[in-house]
């Protein structure tokens, strides 16, 4: 009797150790399966992009029907004109939101506006477009400043939520010595919490261009009617590189091809140039927070 | 926080309010200036490669810029609509209630050219294909599914038909192309008229679209099998498989400067709101005329009629009506006739600023 | 929070009640930028809703159920659209859920100290390729390669199901379901491995005690504990693919109909909105179009509402802040 229960239990363990077996295999392949993806995406980007990657491409704009050398000038020049704007919109009302949160705001309050910056984190980003073209292009026409203020709108809670996020790290033995010697809140909030600060918010900003830098159902509607010129002025609609990218992917010329998959490998390189000096930033502060802790 | 904090918090916000309400008030007062030697324009792609060609010719000549953004018909004119361009491009005329939203626009033709079908077939080379209206017809109301089926065979004999499955391409923005060629369906096939109609863009029986011209081309030279419709000039930069249409006279045909200005050649008068559809030619026993190419079509520039920039978009266009026709010719667009000339130049007279 | 109630009664201690000038400014400022922000909210609702109002009145509730996209007699509906996201979304959901929850496991579980950090870097990588890039990538390499390969073997071996019909042109609904997968699959398992890590180790290490096989500890201990929190990174992970536009625009070739056969073109409510919104030929029709994007909004705000409240319910019974998207 006895040795047969034994014999059945040694059975039914050695099937639980198969399944255990079984399961753990099953999850090396799942990772297996997303590091190939991005193995053969950023392989085929990089393969196809790299031989298209000349000095053209950054020094002359494109132009529609032409059989000469033409470039992305014109969409390499309008990203960087859109995200600095967007930034500029998105930073420092971003901060001030993370200071309200985070200094000034009653529990209830700052649980609202941090769900609603979620919420609006989620807002699809076509419809972000759909948005400001009904706010600010009917009537007034695309303008790389109408692109900004959409993509601003994205970047504000990532931006906001970097920010507070760094805030709760400051020390708050800080906050109370630096009001303790009499300084004024508002000071103290600006000269002493806020310097703390910085590293984690230029991670959080580095981040959101990353992320903002390559959006383009935002501009869609927004910065998409172009001359193809290379024009630094935010007043007119100017081309970007992922709009670029999006129209090239659709014509049947080859050497558009290889102009989009070039652009797409400048913007991945910026990408990953972007996240790994934010990881950089985000170490390296938050060792300068513990130690002033 | 105590109570006082909401006290204070409202004070706050009146401050911060008061002083934002100062900062954006001195900001308002600095209105952009716009430059004056740039026109910009948006919409059709068909007219696109003759903006191409102008542009450094008219920069050279008149010292002016024109920028013009590829984007399709209906975007050309919901951009003037609502007043984002300078002008907008359309092959397709305005209807009566584009026109009336547009509030005063004017509708001048300025160049002539011709969209057409094209196919890739494995085996079956340029211009060898051989449709007429109602099988064409057929084939994008997904009546006809493989190019075996008796009905293409019978327009081809002699040609080596596989039984590939058909796959349709349209565009899926709102197109100029669309409009001339649903407008040659509904005229050739009565079923295409009740059930599917003309417009820049329709409700399609089957197929997959691509984003302009260059997505259907796109589209069709990668996917065995398929039919779609582009421009001439989009033909001749990707070379596509183009097909021989039967037109009225029985005639198998192909886009030309000459087929497609014996289309236009049939314009004797010109309403007063520039709609001319010249798809479909009728019958004729005139040999000079016989192989109008059915799928030509007018294109048009809208503008305001009272617009700040009135001198110089009408500068431009009686420019690109004389010596900008000859340089697009490359791009198969056909010289425009004289009726349509006159027309376009009086029509020009009710622009103002 | 502690800490701030602290350090406003010191000041108050140390100044009475006299109140800076400076510090009302910086409070009003602030106060104003956070009022913007839900300004902003309120602002995309009313121009979205604004913006339908024509389609609003005249198709009413009947515009979800309609299928048909018709300029040339003015009628619109959603039908096809919502069909469309639905099943593009639920299916690359069907495929991420699992294939995440796997790369969750295996970066808590199971991968080594070395592998952890590198692999971790490596999925959020993923997340971060722009979504245009990985349309290119969809259009110009995935499509071609799942028409000419994929989509005929699937159609040969499991051609019975109505799924998987005559393959076509590849820019159809699976090539889009295929792209929303590797889209949403670094959303949801980046999540996951947070709610896992946060797992107590007591409650992991009772279980293997216990006797359990690691699985088993995962299957009894590990779900149970993180299944709300799961549940919110299926839900998001499920936004997010529901409101792609650029990447599905590319791939998924446009038609209007609820075609069974994974294999035809279809259309996504974000899809629809990013290819003919620029070109829309009357006002009915742009204002159909953005009663399209009300539809997202809508979907969009609920999910990130009840997603957002469970992670939070999660987070404070963890004790967790790193819970986030």
């Amino acid at each position: 009797m006895s040795t047969v229960d034994f014999a059945r239990g040694n059975d039914r363990l050695g099937r639980r150790r198969l399944v255990n077996r079984g399961m753990e295999v099953i999850a090396w392949l799942c990772t297996g399966i997303a590091v190939a993806i991005l193995g053969i995406v950023v392989w085929s980007v990089a393969k196809r992009g790299a031989g298209a990657i000349n000095l053209d491409l950054f020094t002359k704009p494109y132009v529609p029907f032409s059989l000469g050398k033409v470039g992305l000038a014109d969409a390499f020049v309008g990203t960087i004109v859109i995200v600095l704007i967007a930034t500029a919109i998105a930073l420092p009302v971003g901060i001030l939101i993370a200071i309200y949160l985070n200094e000034f705001a009653r529990p209830v309050v700052r649980g609202g506006v941090s769900l609603a910056l979620d919420v609006l984190n989620g807002i699809p980003a076509i419809v972000i477009g759909i948005f400001v073209f009904g706010l600010v292009v009917v009537g007034r026409g695309q303008s790389a400043f109408a692109g900004s203020f959409a993509l601003s709108v994205l970047m504000l809670p990532l931006v906001t939520r970097a920010t507070m996020e760094v805030l709760a790290l400051v020390p708050s033995s800080l906050r109370e010595a630096s009001l303790g010697l009499g300084v004024p809140r508002w000071r103290t909030t600006l000269s002493i919490v806020l310097p703390q600060t910085i590293g984690g918010v230029l991670t959080g900003t580095t981040l959101a261009v990353a992320r903002i830098a390559g959006e383009t159902a935002p501009l869609l509607f927004t910065s998409s009617i172009v001359s193809h010129e290379v024009s630094w002025d935010p007043h007119h609609a100017l081309q970007t590189v992922p709009v670029a990218i999006f129209q090239l992917s659709e014509s049947p010329d080859p050497k558009d091809h290889a102009r989009a998959w070039a652009a797409a490998l400048v913007l991945l390189l910026f990408i990953m140039f972007a996240s790994m000096t934010a990881r950089w930033l985000a170490t390296r502060s938050r060792r300068k927070l513990r130690r002033a802790g | 926080m105590p109570k006082s904090g909401l006290f204070r918090t409202t004070i706050a916000l009146a401050v911060a309010a008061a002083l934002a309400a100062i900062v954006a008030a001195s900001a308002g007062a600095s209105p952009a200036k716009k430059q004056d030697t740039t026109l910009t324009g948006a919409g059709s792609s068909l007219i696109a490669p003759a903006l191409a060609v102008w542009k450094p010719l008219y920069g050279a000549a008149r010292g002016v810029t024109v920028n013009y953004s590829s984007v399709g018909s209906g975007a050309g004119i919901k951009a003037i609509t609502a007043r984002t361009v300078d002008f907008g491009a359309s092959d397709a005329p305005m209807t009566a209630d584009q026109a009336a939203a547009c509030n005063g626009c004017v509708q001048v033709p300025w160049a002539l050219t011709a969209t057409v079908p094209v196919y890739n077939i494995p085996g079956v080379g340029d211009t060898k294909l051989k449709l007429d209206g109602p099988t064409l017809a057929k084939i994008f109301l997904g009546q006809i599914k493989t190019w075996d089926d008796s009905a293409i065979k019978k327009l081809n004999p002699g040609l080596s038909l596989p039984s590939t499955s058909i796959t349709v391409a349209h565009r899926a923005d709102g197109s100029g192309d669309t409009y001339v060629f649903t407008d040659y369906l509904s005229k050739v096939s009565s079923v295409w008229k009740n059930e599917v109609g003309s417009a820049t863009s329709v409700s399609w029986p089957t197929g997959v679209g691509g984003t302009g011209n260059s997505g259907v081309a796109a589209i069709v030279s990668s996917t065995p099998g398929s039919i779609g419709y582009i421009s001439d000039a989009y033909v001749i930069q990707n070379h596509i498989a183009k097909a021989r249409l039967k037109n009225a006279s029985g005639r198998y045909t192909l886009p030309s400067i000459k087929s497609i200005g014996e289309a236009a050649s049939l314009v004797k008068t010109v309403p007063a709101d520039m709609n001319v559809s010249i798809t479909n030619p009728p019958k004729t026993k005139n040999k000079k005329q016989w192989d109008a190419w059915p799928l030509s079509t007018f294109t048009y520039i809208i503008m305001p009629a009272t617009t700040a920039r009135a001198h110089d978009l009408k500068n431009f266009v009686t420019w690109a009506l004389t010596h900008g026709q000859p340089p697009i010719a490359k791009y198969v667009f056909a010289p425009m006739p004289l009726v349509m000339i006159k027309a376009a130049n009086k029509a020009l007279t009710t622009v103002h600023s | 929070m502690s800490t701030l109630d602290l350090s406003s009664e010191t000041t108050r201690r140390l100044h009475g009640r006299r109140v800076h000038l400076g510090d009302l400014l910086l409070q009003g400022i602030a106060g104003l930028a956070a009022l913007a922000a839900l300004v902003v909210i309120g602002l995309i609702v009313w121009k979205v809703i604004d913006g339908a109002r024509e389609s609003l009145s005249r198709f009413g509730l009947g515009f979800v159920t309609t299928v048909a996209w018709d300029p040339v007699h003015n009628l619109f509906g959603a039908g096809s659209f919502l069909y469309g996201t639905a099943l593009t979304s639920l299916i690359a959901l069907l495929l991420a859920g699992p294939l995440a929850m796997g790369i969750a496991l295996f970066l808590t579980e199971l991968a080594p100290r070395w592998i952890q950090a590198p692999v971790t870097a490596l999925v959020e990588t993923l997340a971060a390729i722009p979504s245009v890039v990985v349309g290119l990538w969809g259009i110009l390499v995935l499509a071609p390669t799942l028409r000419d390969h994929v989509e005929p073997f699937l159609h040969r071996t499991f051609g019975f199901i109505p799924l998987f019909g005559n393959p076509q042109t590849g820019h159809d609904i699976f090539t889009a379901v295929i792209v929303l997968t590797i889209m949403i699959l670094p959303i949801v398992s980046s999540i996951s491995r947070e709610l896992f890590l946060g797992v107590p180790s007591e409650l992991k290490e009772a279980a293997l005690g216990l006797g359990t096989t690691r699985w088993e500890m995962v299957r009894g201990v590990m779900f149970p504990y993180a299944r709300g929190g799961i549940a919110a990174a299926l839900i998001l992970g499920l936004g997010r693919a529901v409101g792609e536009a650029i990447a599905v625009t590319q791939v998924i070739g446009g038609f209007v109909g609820t075609p069974v056969n994974l294999f035809s073109a279809g259309d996504t409510l974000a899809s629809k909105i990013a290819s003919e919104y620029q070109g829309a030929a009357t006002n009915l029709e742009t204002s159909a179009l953005i009663h399209l994007a009300l539809i997202l909004l809508v979907f969009s705000l609920l999910v990130n509402v009840f997603a957002q409240v469970i992670v939070r319910s999660v987070a404070r019974r963890q004790g967790l802040t790193g819970v986030r998207r």
